[in-house]
């Protein structure tokens, strides 16, 4: 499994958790949430055509994912967050890929979803600058 | 083998000396200074540590080669800040693409920090 399949995977399940807990926020909340999750489908659509123009094989998203229950706003807020720093992290990895193209698109990815993180942190509260975006911690 | 042919071909009795140099870093921590500068000026604290924080990594990383810091103009408003940030976020974005070293994800860390920033400031 590439990099590039590994942030496939996270950009599908972030789609599924989006539509998944936009029916509990309101507002601007709600907006944010929306747009985040256009943003989302307009990455997997660039990785999908990525995928086409280097004649390889993308797996399909999932019928659906295992995801936590969220029963109100803040839930769904911190639910959403964990998905986008599980995106940030996953592009990251990629960004260490020695062939230039997959480095090109990870770096493309990992940057759009930092700016993604912090966009939510902001919404929900959260602290947003962080040197790092997306490092594990150890 | 005199000692002309010797030298020509590199074998000298100096001692080897490794450098560590890379130009790469060495912008990346010159914008780190000046962004670092421009963030605290205009009150954004929390900001200006993640660019402190690039600064003390980068001048660790540039060991025993790190420029000394030069004058910079802060920027005049959070837009020009922004945009600073954007800038920054692109010339470490391309460091990050061409670099043969292995700092490519230190690199590609900072341009999606300085992206982040941008994008909030805006």
């Amino acid at each position: 499994m590439t990099a590039v399949d590994t942030g496939l995977a996270a950009e599908y399940a972030a789609i599924y958790a989006y539509g998944a807990m936009a029916v509990h926020l309101d507002g601007d909340p709600r907006s944010l949430a929306e747009a985040l999750e256009a943003e989302h489908r307009s990455r997997r659509d660039a990785l999908l055509d990525y995928y086409d123009a280097h004649g390889l094989e993308a797996a399909p998203a999932e019928a659906g994912y295992d995801i936590e229950h969220a029963g109100d706003a803040a839930a769904a807020g911190a639910l959403l967050l964990a998905v986008e720093l599980n995106v940030t992290t996953a592009w990251r990895a990629g960004v260490a890929a020695t062939e230039p193209s997959e480095r090109e698109i990870c770096l493309r990815m990992y940057t759009d979803s930092a700016v993604s993180l912090a966009r939510w942190r902001l919404a929900v509260g959260e602290p947003v600058a962080t040197p790092w975006p997306g490092r594990p911690d150890r | 083998m005199g000692a002309a042919v010797l030298a020509a071909a590199g074998c000298t009795r100096e001692k080897a000396q490794i450098i560590t140099s890379d130009a790469d870093l060495t912008a990346a921590l010159r914008t780190a200074r000046t962004l670092a500068k421009g963030a605290e000026a205009l009150g954004y604290g929390d900001i200006a540590q993640d660019h402190l924080t690039h600064v003390e990594t980068l001048e660790r990383l540039l060991l025993p080669n790190v420029v000394s810091e030069e004058e910079a103009a802060a920027p005049a408003d959070a837009a020009a800040l922004a945009e600073a940030e954007s800038t920054g976020s692109r010339e470490a974005a391309d460091s990050c693409l061409a670099t043969e070293s292995d700092y490519a994800v230190v690199l590609g860390e900072i341009a999606a920090s300085r992206a982040a920033h941008a994008a909030v400031l805006a």
